[in-house]
């Protein structure tokens, strides 16, 4: 492929700016990753090639635990989330263009304009007067409020996929006696298929990751992986917390692979 | 092939009547009356905007008239849901289920009305055999060229046997070699099945070619329903003429009308006899029509019925126009089949006489 003149690869310092934002992206990672497997005591102190701090990890019954609550949370979270956001789409696309579309789009995305720390505080007020009407505060919470700030994520994909999908193809099945389940369950969900798995794993992925939300809504003994962490963090610090970043690093690493090649296939 | 004919279903009859639609204050279909016969080929012609397509999609289920009642094999189905009607459609852009082969496209409106698998294997089979698809059954249909999906949304169309099969421009896509093989084909469909077919298009010479009979649509109303020749050779008012073909119009004033001819004389002074429609009765008056290739020029004599000037020869392979003014100032266009290969025998400027038999003229309505 022969380069023009204005090609954006010819520009000076084209070369410069990539390897630098290539490293201000991936250095920190790649020394947390080498850092999980410091043999000392010390978060930042290198102290030779050990596994140990996997292994105090993995044997750390907190650490299991609240690795267990965030998946629990996150699976359900990001479930609930995709069966919403695709009924959200489906009616949000389904009709003919009318004044005050961009204000429901707006108010479904709330989520992602409202600044997290305002809602965590207005959950942290809601939830605790409920709990004490119902005297319930078990997990139920949490997966409530990260339902509802997972669902633009998987509503964008979801919508997009719906805004391009050919409306006749609805119409034939209608057309070849299909009921509106039926037409449904055969011809749209398998076409939004790939959008749907899209938008689960979006979800899933920004529920495990949630912090602020998490810290405010938690009752006691409820930390999810993060929040231990941050917990871990005010205390005293061991490159342990390094080798869970690695895990954690690795288990959505291999989720975002395996989504992506069931969605390759499936096309 | 032979099962599918033996076991088609006979066509059913739609009958339109007093159909009107309105989106918003647009009115799309204005007093639709219409009565569709059992296994014809019929077809609704206009162009875009006239409400030929809506008529289909009211048919189908698709849209639902605001006033009116849509009548197969005498039931009223005006309030039927698609999937409740006996009719399906072929879409413009075919609208095959990409995520599904060719056989399970075929199979989807059998499968919907939950017939045994055997069945719907015969049935498959049958009609991929019937639309020259044999063997392709488990390609995806994404793979297909235009032409095999064209016929693929057919056959699946087909497949639950409709009492009647809707078409809304199904061939636009084409390119125009595979269109005139398709509309052969789907003439050869609709006899081998049996199934009425109503077919809509805004091409003319594809509603001549395979049509039964023609309604020609204006501005949402019917104008006027025929077969081919009536429609080309007794248009019954000036939309109509203008559409279908090329033609001319003249000025003339009916001298006499006896029975379904009248005679009438053009401004050069000749009388001529005119057919006109049976509705109406001509007098004083009336424009004709007459298609250029229904008038013949050559030199001019006093028994030719109109004399003018060549102005302008358009070769055109198989035939040559001859567009003349003629001596009051209208235009004029003879089409003479080149017979034989050369000049047609004519240049610019000649004064030439026209003549055209008795009967080919038609007296528009309006």
């Amino acid at each position: 492929m022969s380069r023009s003149r204005f090609d954006i690869r010819a520009q000076p310092g084209f070369g410069f700016i990539t390897l630098f934002t290539f490293f201000a992206l991936y250095l920190p990672i790649a020394a947390l990753v080498v850092y999980s497997f410091n043999g000392a005591e010390s978060l930042s102190q290198w102290g030779g090639f050990s596994s140990r701090w996997f292994v105090a990890a993995w044997q750390n019954s907190a650490v299991q635990d609240a690795a267990i609550r965030s998946l629990v949370i996150a699976l359900w979270a990001a479930g609930l989330a995709t069966v919403a956001a695709l009924m959200a789409a489906l009616a949000t696309t389904r009709t003919a263009p009318y004044r005050g579309q961009t204000l429901k789009y707006a108010l479904i995305n709330q989520p992602l304009m409202v600044p997290e720390i305002v809602t965590a505080v207005a959950l942290l007020i809601v939830f605790s007067r409920i709990k004490v009407w119902t005297g319930y505060s078990g997990l139920g919470y949490l997966v409530l409020a990260h339902t509802a700030f997972c669902i633009p994520f998987a509503y964008l994909p979801i919508r997009a996929r719906l805004e391009s999908m050919d409306l006749t193809l609805e119409r034939a099945a209608a057309d070849l006696y299909a009921t509106r389940w039926k037409t449904f369950r055969h011809v749209t969900l398998p076409l939004l298929r790939p959008a749907v798995i899209a938008g689960f794993m979006l979800a899933f992925v920004i529920s495990l990751d949630d912090v602020v939300i998490t810290e405010f809504v938690k009752s006691g003994g409820q930390d999810t992986l993060p929040t231990y962490m941050l917990g871990q963090l005010r205390r005293e610090t061991t490159p342990e917390i390094n080798a869970i970043a690695t895990v954690f690093l690795a288990l959505s690493t291999v989720l975002v692979v395996i989504f992506f090649f069931i969605n390759r296939k499936k096309q | 092939m032979t099962d599918t004919r033996t076991t088609a279903a006979h066509g059913g009859a739609i009958g339109l009547h007093g159909i009107k639609k309105w989106f918003g204050t647009f009115q799309a279909v204005d007093d639709v009356t219409l009565d569709i016969r059992p296994n014809e080929f019929f077809t609704l012609l206009g162009p875009s905007g006239c409400g030929k397509t809506t008529l289909l999609r009211m048919i189908a289920g698709f849209e639902l008239p605001t006033e009116g009642q849509i009548l197969l094999d005498g039931a009223d189905i005006s309030s039927l849901l698609p999937n409740q009607r006996p009719v399906n459609t072929v879409f413009q852009n075919y609208a095959l289920f990409p995520h599904l082969s060719v056989a399970e496209n075929i199979a989807f409106g059998l499968k919907m009305l939950g017939r045994p698998k055997a069945e719907i294997g015969t049935v498959v089979n049958d009609m991929l055999r019937l639309v020259h698809l044999e063997g392709r059954g488990d390609n995806p249909v994404t793979q297909l060229s235009g032409g095999q999906q064209q016929r693929v949304a057919l056959a699946r169309a087909l497949a639950p046997r409709p009492k009647v099969l809707l078409l809304d421009e199904p061939l636009s896509a084409l390119d125009l070699k595979l269109r005139k093989s398709m509309q052969m084909e789907l003439k050869r469909l609709q006899l081998e099945t049996g199934i009425t077919f109503v077919f809509v298009t805004h091409d003319q010479e594809e509603a001549l070619t395979m049509s039964d009979r023609i309604a020609v649509m204006s501005a949402g109303t019917v104008r006027q329903v025929g077969s081919p020749w009536d429609i080309y050779d007794r248009p019954a008012e000036r939309f109509v003429a203008d559409f279908i073909g090329e033609t001319n119009f003249l000025e003339a004033d009916v001298v006499s009308v006896s029975g379904s001819a009248a005679r009438v004389r053009l401004s050069s002074g000749a009388e001529i006899s005119a057919s006109f429609p049976a509705d109406a009765v001509p007098t004083g008056s009336v424009t004709i029509v007459v298609r250029p290739e229904h008038a013949r020029a050559g030199a001019p004599t006093g028994m030719s019925v109109l004399r003018g000037a060549v102005h302008d020869i358009v070769y055109l392979g198989t035939d040559t126009h001859l567009h003349m003014h003629l001596d009051d100032g209208t235009t004029f266009t003879v089409r003479q089949q080149n017979a034989r290969s050369g000049h047609c025998g004519f240049s610019k400027g000649d004064t030439v006489g026209i003549d055209f038999s008795d009967g080919v003229a038609q007296i528009l309505r309006d």
